[in-house]
């Protein structure tokens, strides 16, 4: 997609961010900074799938708060104030998104070397705790190291008996620094690490990366190409939400579902392996196609996704007829369509409280929008309203895995690409993960290496959803609450 | 048979029953979740394995944390021999019914104590629902047994459960239902699906297991064993409950009576396994209704006991 800048002046920042998010299709992309001297603000339209890059320079340190007006900022200030060391002055509650252990005194990752010398943006890093007081509140400490074999994160209960009265969550325990990495290493190996910024959603990943720089050099994809990535993508988002719903059936002592839904995941994974060798999608997409061309084996990949079809219909209804799930997921971590639009969920969190948002409806990336599937959306906002999207997900995810293996074409898979990025250009790649909204943002200096790297996961919009869905839930209930939400550490943790 | 074997055979129920069972419960819910699993005897190696480990105590735990181990595996086991939970036990004078239900009390108040003693959060609510589930579930025990003590007029458990010949067959339903009712107080009293999870990683749900988090090593060696006893002992009441309906309708030998005590223990096992298979666990405010099934099978139970001792 191609980008245009537009200098915004501090002054006006927070009036045009009100205006443009004013619009019902509108939405905000991603706040942060080159280097610490001027704000980023990507900003979308959905209606004609176009967005704009809002440059606003800086001449101090602090600068005025964008979240009292603008709430879905909060947490894309905070980590300015991390990793940058601009502060935004007005916030309510400006606290660490990095640990102490991450992030040692006044070191900001992102801040370019030379700023860094200067004394006077030092900061001290601040990880209190809201302090819940009365008769009978108490506080209970989860995490950062977890019963499963999960990532570290700190949750903060004050209960009331068996009610949460506020939930507080402490990420950023392993900052591993993504983003800066990105823009040492030559330009054509970025992908390794762009597709490792989250793991789990690798396709997701490398397809962002991919379009953001082909965006930047005008590279046109194949056809085939863009059937194997949309087959990949796919593929992901099957595997990963009957991954959710196993997890979900874990969480609520259902025994004979996970074990099947474990099952049918290893199914979903051969998928994978079969489309591109490696069972978790890595190193398959790349800028300007794919890798490997997974030739006869689609015919493979067929029977298998039918297979898995087939044998998903009794899992998932399962979920829907039984009273005890109902019982413990209706009304449970409910997130109102205002406040998920206030803080500008994104993906299965956005559709299950009633917000139509589907990146593939609108930004081109594989084969989309023309052949995304019909958007699932639900209204109560509660974790079966949740349950609900995702398992929608998987049924359309499957006939569109099928589509596209009917119509495939045959051809090259992949073009040639430029010895080097165009300078003074931006990239930017607009992906629908599994977990939702994924952007990678790519600027480059006038001789065409990568100056920032910018990614902003969709985990990172949704972290604050759970916060607030949490409260006045039962304590017992916070496990299926958070599973409802899946959402990852490490996509925040660059 | 000489009563020196049956206590050998008494002897090595209780040492071995336990971790047998544990063992089938697990193996069949693997089984059914098409799961190979872990051998049968895993929870007795488990248990070796914990006793030569080392331990780490909280800073902040007092005596109370190692006490309670002490008093919990030692009223256990006398609960084991005073219970009549196999029909070959030898007879015991001391096992009145209200000695056996404030026994059980007992090291229910210790488990609370020494949960509450580190100062974690998880082992403080891990009590305050054990507490809660205990009050609710008591009744149901006291009302069970007491209809059986009431149709054979005395408070001796060891009487109560005697198997005579000649009973009537309208003693059937009594047996039944007041089996039904400990069995499903037992699946409460015992921490198991659908009101806990035992098998549950995540501790903000745990009920028992939260109260166990504190202990390590030996400490957690006798503490798993103790529970594994405990769940053989109930099991084993609600056990001999369903053989007495058995046996009013077609009555047994006693030769036959040592097999199907063992094997009845079994059984329930295998119910249990399958309950935790198919069942989602309940929501917390749900589970008075789950008891209520306990509570409504005892008094079921005791109606009956009324009502056949009046017409006898």
């Amino acid at each position: 997609m191609k980008i245009s800048l537009v200098p915004v002046p501090q002054a006006q920042l927070s009036d045009n961010l009100v205006d443009w998010l004013h619009v019902e299709d509108r939405r905000l992309g991603l706040i942060s900074s080159l280097d610490g001297g001027q704000l980023v603000t990507l900003v979308l339209d959905c209606t004609d799938a176009s967005a704009q890059c809002w440059l606003t320079p800086l001449d101090s340190d602090v600068y005025h708060s964008l979240t009292p007006s603008v709430p879905q900022a909060h947490w894309f200030e905070r980590a300015l104030n991390d990793l940058f060391g601009i502060r935004a002055a007005g916030h309510p509650r400006l606290k660490s998104v990095l640990q102490q252990s991450s992030c040692k005194g006044n070191l900001h990752p992102l801040r370019s070397i030379a700023q860094c010398g200067n004394p006077d943006h030092g900061h001290k890093s601040d990880n209190s705790y809201l302090h819940v007081s009365g008769e009978g509140v108490y506080e209970i400490p989860v995490g950062p190291v977890h019963a499963g074999i999960i990532e570290p994160g700190h949750f903060r209960l004050n209960c009331l008996g068996e009610t949460i009265i506020n939930l507080e969550i402490r990420l950023g325990f392993l900052h591993r620094g993504v983003e800066r990495r990105l823009t040492e290493i030559p330009w054509r190996s970025a992908r390794f690490v762009a597709e490792a910024a989250s793991s789990d959603a690798a396709a997701a990943c490398a397809i962002a990366h991919a379009i953001a720089v082909e965006s930047m050099s005008d590279i046109t994809v194949p056809e085939r190409a863009q059937y194997l990535r949309t087959l990949a993508l796919e593929v992901e988002r099957v595997s990963m939400h009957i991954n959710d719903l196993g997890g979900m059936s874990v969480d609520l002592g259902w025994s004979w579902l996970a074990a099947n839904l474990s099952r049918l995941r290893g199914m979903t994974q051969e998928m994978a392996a079969l489309l591109s060798g490696s069972r978790f999608l890595r190193n398959f997409i790349c800028p300007g196609g794919v890798s490997v061309d997974p030739d006869a084996r689609l015919g493979e990949l067929k029977r298998m996704s039918e297979v898995v079809s087939k044998q998903l219909e009794v899992p998932i209804n399962a979920f829907f007829d039984n009273s005890s799930v109902h019982d413990r997921t209706v009304k449970v971590g409910e997130i109102s369509r205002s406040a998920a639009r206030e803080l500008g969920l994104v993906g299965v969190a956005a559709r299950g409280s009633g917000i139509a948002y589907d990146a593939r409806q609108h930004f081109a990336h594989g084969l989309y929008p023309a052949l995304a599937p019909a958007m699932a959306v639900e209204t109560a906002g509660d974790v079966l309203s949740r349950l609900k999207v995702r398992s929608a997900e998987i049924v359309g995810s499957l006939d569109l895995i099928r589509t596209a293996l009917d119509n495939i074409t045959s051809g090259t898979t992949s073009s040639e690409l430029p010895n080097k990025l165009p300078g003074d250009t931006i990239g930017v790649g607009i992906v629908e993960a599994f977990r939702g909204e994924l952007i990678h943002l790519i600027f480059t200096d006038k001789h065409g290496a990568i100056k920032r790297y910018c990614i902003k996961d969709p985990s990172f919009n949704n972290w604050t959803a759970l916060a607030i869905a949490a409260g006045g839930n039962l304590v017992a209930d916070f496990p299926v609450c958070n599973k409802s939400f899946s959402l990852s550490y490490s996509g925040v943790d660059l | 048979m000489s009563t020196i074997l049956l206590w050998l055979l008494t002897f090595s129920c209780l040492l071995f029953l336990p971790s047998l069972t544990i063992g089938i419960i697990r193996k069949t819910k693997a089984r059914l979740q098409n799961r190979v699993g872990a051998p049968l005897w895993q929870h007795l190696f488990d248990t070796i394995k914990l006793l030569r480990k080392s331990e780490t105590v909280s800073e902040n735990s007092s005596w109370i944390l190692r006490v309670n181990t002490v008093i919990n595996i030692s009223i256990m086991i006398t609960l084991a021999f005073l219970t009549p939970w196999l029909s070959f036990k030898p007879a015991t004078s001391a096992d009145d019914l209200f000695l056996l239900i404030y026994l059980f009390a007992a090291i229910r108040f210790f488990a609370i104590l020494s949960s509450l003693d580190p100062g974690s959060a998880f082992g403080a609510f891990g009590a305050s629902r054990e507490a809660t589930l205990s009050v609710l579930v008591e009744p149901a025990i006291i009302l069970a047994l007491s209809a059986v003590a009431l149709s054979a007029h005395t408070s001796n458990l060891s009487l109560v459960f005697a198997l005579t010949a000649n009973t009537p067959i309208s003693q059937a339903p009594l047996w039944l239902l007041a089996g039904a009712g400990l069995f499903l107080s037992s699946l409460v009293e015992l921490s198991r699906m659908p009101v806990d999870d035992p098998t549950t990683h995540l501790e903000l749900t745990m009920v028992h297991e939260a109260m166990m988090l504190e202990n390590s090593g030996p400490n957690l060696a006798l503490l798993e064993f103790s529970s594994a006893l405990r769940l053989v002992v109930l099991y084993g009441l609600s056990g001999q409950c369903f053989l007495h309906a058995l046996h009013c309708i077609w009555p047994f030998a006693s030769a036959a009576g040592i097999l199907l005590s063992i094997s009845i223990i079994f059984a329930l096992a295998v119910v249990t396994s399958l309950i935790e298979t198919v069942s989602v666990r309940l929501k917390w405010t749900r589970a008075p209704e789950f008891v209520a099934y306990g509570l409504t099978m005892s008094l079921l139970a005791l109606l009956v006991a009324l009502v056949t001792g009046v017409s006898s």
